[in-house]
């Protein structure tokens, strides 16, 4: 018994220690196991929870449909339709053969050239890939019913850019595509998605913050088998806003049409508040073509093509010629060396400064040539005669008033600011004094002088409203979807520019003999009164002309029925002579303008051969390559 | 005293252990109840529960602990042994009778710890022969050997219970170090021939913990799993049934091996560490009975059920958060399983037993 008891006592003390032992261990295991669990569940918890997330959670961007652009009288020139597009996720994508296989058989396509494609696509995408768009109804049934066996092959129903009138608005629109890697990593944490298409050009990369609204996002829960459940968040998108454009839409066709198979630009301005009537630039493509993407084939053909179909030339730098004759005229005015319209100078077909020999256009010569005169026929020696005695600086002094070699305020970014050359200009360029025989090149409108067909019609805004030169606008109004006007454009006049009366007057008188009796008669509209004047822009030395290297024809004019209501320029490249190439597309414009039925019969010219081409002076100096710039 | 006042004495006495019990079960249930969906799980679960419930009653109430005759445990242990041998033969780890499929090595943990303690029993002191050392580790490795190819997890987790177990028995000093350098002798040398003889997804599952992220995809997918769900719960948890990787079905074995990250991920740290602190109050209500039993019978059971308990939430908690490397083992009160859940009571109600045993002796 006592033996019992003593072992007892014995074991319990000794198990004591064991106990001990035992109860450590346990502390010790649970201890452990805890401070692991506090460390994934406090100190990794936003970690593991962002995981969780970014793994059950699959979020959609829903695009915010991108504002429309609409015309002054209401056309809509730039809207979205709705297109089923097809997409596939490579991160829920089970088994991209069979898939791929699948897909060719639901779209009766071709397996090899899909798969090519989707290759294509994969390479070039960074979210998902856009397999295929435009599905019609057929084809999303098919794939819609089947959706279950397609994990990863979306389709979707997306607002997409469509341009109704195609290449008549290219250039002032521009265009969208989709977003570049560049730009997306610049611009995601301004709420774009990577499928998002961006503005590129023109008004749409102008306003691209107004147009653009804002993404919405759809949230759904996929679970461990790809599948898609419920929706755990929604934010809806916010349709961009609307453009208004001061543009009228029947006067940009008209341009377009008339422009259509030449190169060049048309511009029409309000003279009244430098509104932007019309801006059309050729030859043009497409921007439709943009959304869906050029084969690069094709678009090595729009980039290599001379005639640079991408450019806005509309907003691209040209010697003026003989347009910027009624400039020099005023500049001659005002510095007293042309000393009223009764000033005359004796035109025998050819002027002689120094050892230099300048042509007038007409060998014949004009004869005794005044103010009005000299701009109705557009005289080169009476503009030699300023140019030999007027100061460069002044002149150009006098062409910047006009805007030129400024930008026009319409705020496009591939805006040409041209070239208003001076002396400082001279010396800072060519570390090299002025020449006052290249003076007499600019005076009728050569040498460095460089103007975008924007600048010269801007500048005959001046003429046309009596000195108001307002900055150029396109945007009348931006207005939300609800109809909520948002933004309203005020004209902004730039400056005034102060010509007397006298001046005024004659200059103008010039300018409507010019239509009335002179170089530009194929512009003259009844009804309603034309001024303007042509110019045949030089671009290379006459010895080397061909068929391409052509003249340059401009004809910048303002019409009205006593009032000038609406100021155009009108520049086709390589076109010949400004009379009987510009002037009648001008013609042409204003009869739309006034809604006076067009005639398109030939209208007989003054003169059967090329117009008016100075000889242009060649500085005793290497001569820098500024008037022979082929655009 | 009579034996219903013993019997309120031991309820009174123990009210807090059994109101732990009583919490872990509804955890339990709780667990499974948020699995969602599968509710065929969940009463399943419920009904396990309820004939173990009765088991455990009937056990703790008119079992003796110290009636059970060595060899009658001799003779199970060596039909289990047989079970286990056919079973491997047949590379099965689960003995399936019509609609029940039973895991032996739940119950072999059972036989082995009644084997182990009536043979300490006998002793005189704490302290082991070598002889006899050896002889009980022979006796714990018979079974194991069958259980290796089938479920390599288990067996080692076994293995690792009753060895830790005989250590607290007076283990020989000499040959525990002698072991321990053979081990250490025979891991270098045999780990790299073992290495290639590995199945794949053994070596999976060891790329898997090592790096889970990387093998995101393939084999550390359980162990991401896992850890996401354990993760995103936080402090405060996602709720019950809210949380993504149970619901959208991320988390494999959710109901059974990986229960426990259900658990955290619904309600996260707060709940796990309640789940501990309870778990922890059992075990160590279980370590205090070792203390109190009279005979070293019930003060080796009692260590054993503890020991057993506290390696099995240590390996299958332990494999869930990443500290070890993931092994297929049930989380008691929150696995789902038969032979678990039936494991579980049984064992508890032998320490249960022998808490309410003690009064009787003289």
């Amino acid at each position: 018994m006592f033996d019992k008891w003593q072992r007892r006592e014995n074991l319990d003390e000794e198990w004591k220690k064991r106990y001990f032992i035992g109860k450590v261990l346990l502390f010790f295991i649970l201890g452990i196991l805890w401070l692991r669990l506090f460390y994934l569940q406090v100190i990794k918890h936003s970690y593991y929870l962002k995981k969780a997330k970014a793994r059950s959670v699959v979020s959609y961007v829903i695009k915010a449909p991108r504002g429309e652009i609409l015309t002054a009288d209401g056309v809509v020139v730039a809207t979205n339709r709705a297109t089923f597009q097809l997409y596939i996720d490579l991160e829920n994508l089970a088994n991209e053969e069979s898939t791929l296989k699948k897909l060719s058989f639901l779209l009766k396509e071709d397996y090899g050239s899909l798969k090519e494609r989707f290759y294509l696509a994969k390479k070039m995408s960074f979210g998902r890939i856009l397999l295929k768009r435009n599905l019609t109804w057929d084809e999303v049934a098919r794939i819609l019913v089947r959706q279950y066996y397609l994990p990863g092959v979306f389709v979707e129903v997306e607002t997409e850019r469509y341009y109704p009138y195609g290449e008549a608005y290219f250039h002032l629109l521009g265009y969208v595509a989709r977003i570049n890697k560049e730009e997306y990593e610049s611009l995601k944490n301004y709420g774009y998605s990577s499928e998002d298409f961006i503005g590129k050009k023109g008004i749409e990369k102008i306003y691209e913050k107004f147009l653009k609204g804002v993404n919405g996002r759809l949230e759904i829960e996929r679970d461990a088998y790809g599948r898609l459940g419920r929706v755990v968040g929604k934010i809806s998108p916010k349709a961009g806003e609307d453009l208004i454009l001061t543009v009228r839409h029947d006067l940009q066709m008209r341009a377009y049409e008339l422009l259509k198979d030449k190169r060049g630009a048309i511009v029409a301005l309000d003279p009244k508040d430098g509104a932007l009537l019309a801006l059309v630039s050729m030859p043009s493509l497409d921007p439709n073509k943009f959304i869906v993407g050029f084969e690069s084939e094709e678009w090595n053909k729009y980039i290599n093509d001379p005639a640079r179909p991408l450019l806005n030339k509309a907003i691209q730098a040209y010697p003026p010629g003989s347009t910027f004759k009624p400039i020099t005229a005023l500049a001659g005015l005002e510095a007293g060396i042309v000393k009223g319209p009764n000033w005359s100078v004796f035109c025998p077909g050819y002027f002689n400064f120094g050892s230099h020999t300048f042509r007038c256009w007409e060998k014949k010569g004009h004869g005794s040539v005044g103010l009005i005169k000299a701009i109705a026929l557009s005289c080169d020696v009476y503009f030699y005669t300023i140019g030999s005695r007027i100061d460069i600086d002044f002149l150009a002094k006098v062409a910047r008033e006009f805007g030129l070699g400024e930008p026009t305020g319409l705020g496009f970014p591939d805006e040409k600011t041209g070239l208003v050359p001076d002396s400082a200009w001279k010396q800072k360029k060519f570390k090299s004094s002025w020449y006052q025989g290249e003076t007499i090149n600019i005076a009728i409108g050569q040498g460095y002088l460089l103007t975008t067909p924007l600048q010269m019609a801007r500048a005959y805004m001046v003429f046309a409203n009596g000195g108001n030169l307002y900055k150029v606008y396109v945007i009348k109004e931006i207005r939300s979807k609800e109809g909520k006007i948002l933004y309203k454009e005020s004209p902004t006049l730039e400056k005034k520019v102060t010509i007397q009366k006298d001046y005024y007057n004659w200059i103008l008188e010039g300018l409507r003999k010019v239509v009335e009796e002179g170089t530009g008669k194929a512009a003259r509209v009844p009804g309603i009164i034309v001024w303007g004047k042509t110019g045949t822009a030089q671009v290379v030395s006459l010895k080397k002309k061909t068929k391409t290297t052509e003249h340059h024809a401009w004809f910048v004019s303002f019409a009205g029925n006593s009032t000038p209501e609406i100021v155009s320029a009108v520049l086709v490249e390589h076109g010949g002579s400004g009379g009987a190439v510009a002037a009648p597309i001008a013609g042409e414009l204003y009869r739309t303008f006034y809604k006076i039925p067009s005639s398109q019969k030939e209208i007989k010219i003054l003169e059967e051969r090329i117009e008016e081409v100075p000889q242009v002076y060649e500085a005793p100096e290497e001569r820098p390559n500024v008037g022979n710039n082929t655009f | 005293m009579s034996g219903t006042t013993r019997f309120k004495e031991f309820i009174k006495e123990n009210m807090w252990v059994f109101l732990v019990l009583f919490c872990l079960i509804l955890i339990n249930i709780i667990n499974q109840l948020s699995m969602g969906e599968t509710s065929g799980y969940f009463w399943k679960n419920v009904l396990w529960h309820l004939i173990g419930l009765v088991l455990f009653c009937l056990l703790v109430i008119f079992f003796d602990y110290r009636k059970v005759p060595l060899g009658f445990v001799w003779i199970v242990y060596f039909l289990m042994v047989l079970l286990l041998m056919v079973l491997a033969l047949f590379k099965k780890r689960w003995l399936v009778i019509g609609a029940i499929s039973i895991q032996p090595t739940e119950f072999l943990k059972i036989i082995l710890l009644y084997l182990l303690s009536l043979y300490i029993n006998k002793k005189k002191e704490l302290k082991l022969e070598n002889s006899e050392t050896i002889f009980l580790l022979g006796v714990i490795l018979l079974p194991l050997i069958f259980i290796l190819p089938v479920d390599l997890d288990y067996a080692f987790i076994i293995g690792t219970m009753f060895f830790s177990f005989l250590l607290f028995f007076g283990f020989p000093k000499r040959l525990l170090v002698g072991l321990v350098i053979l081990g250490l002798i025979l891991f270098i040398i045999l780990t790299p021939i073992m290495w290639n003889k590995l199945k794949p997804h053994q070596k999976g599952r060891i790329y898997g913990y090592l790096d889970p992220e990387k093998y995101y995809k393939t084999w550390g997918y359980q162990l991401s799993q896992s850890l996401i769900a354990i993760g995103s719960g936080g402090i405060k948890g996602q709720g019950l049934k809210k949380g993504w990787s149970t619901r959208l079905d991320y988390l494999p074995a959710k109901n059974t091996d990986l229960a426990f990250s259900v658990f955290a991920e619904a309600f996260g740290l707060l709940g796990t560490t309640i789940f501990l602190i309870l778990y922890g109050y059992l075990l160590y209500w279980g370590l205090m009975i070792s203390t109190k039993a009279k005979d070293l019978l019930g003060k080796a059971l009692s260590l054993g059920i503890v020991l057993i308990f506290m390696w099995q939430a240590f390996f299958n908690i332990g494999g869930a958060s990443g500290l070890l490397p993931m092994t297929s083992i049930p989380q008691p009160f929150l696995s789902y399983g038969g032979s678990i859940t039936i494991a579980t009571y049984l064992l508890l109600s032998i320490l249960f037993n022998i808490a309410f045993k003690k009064v009787f002796f003289k």
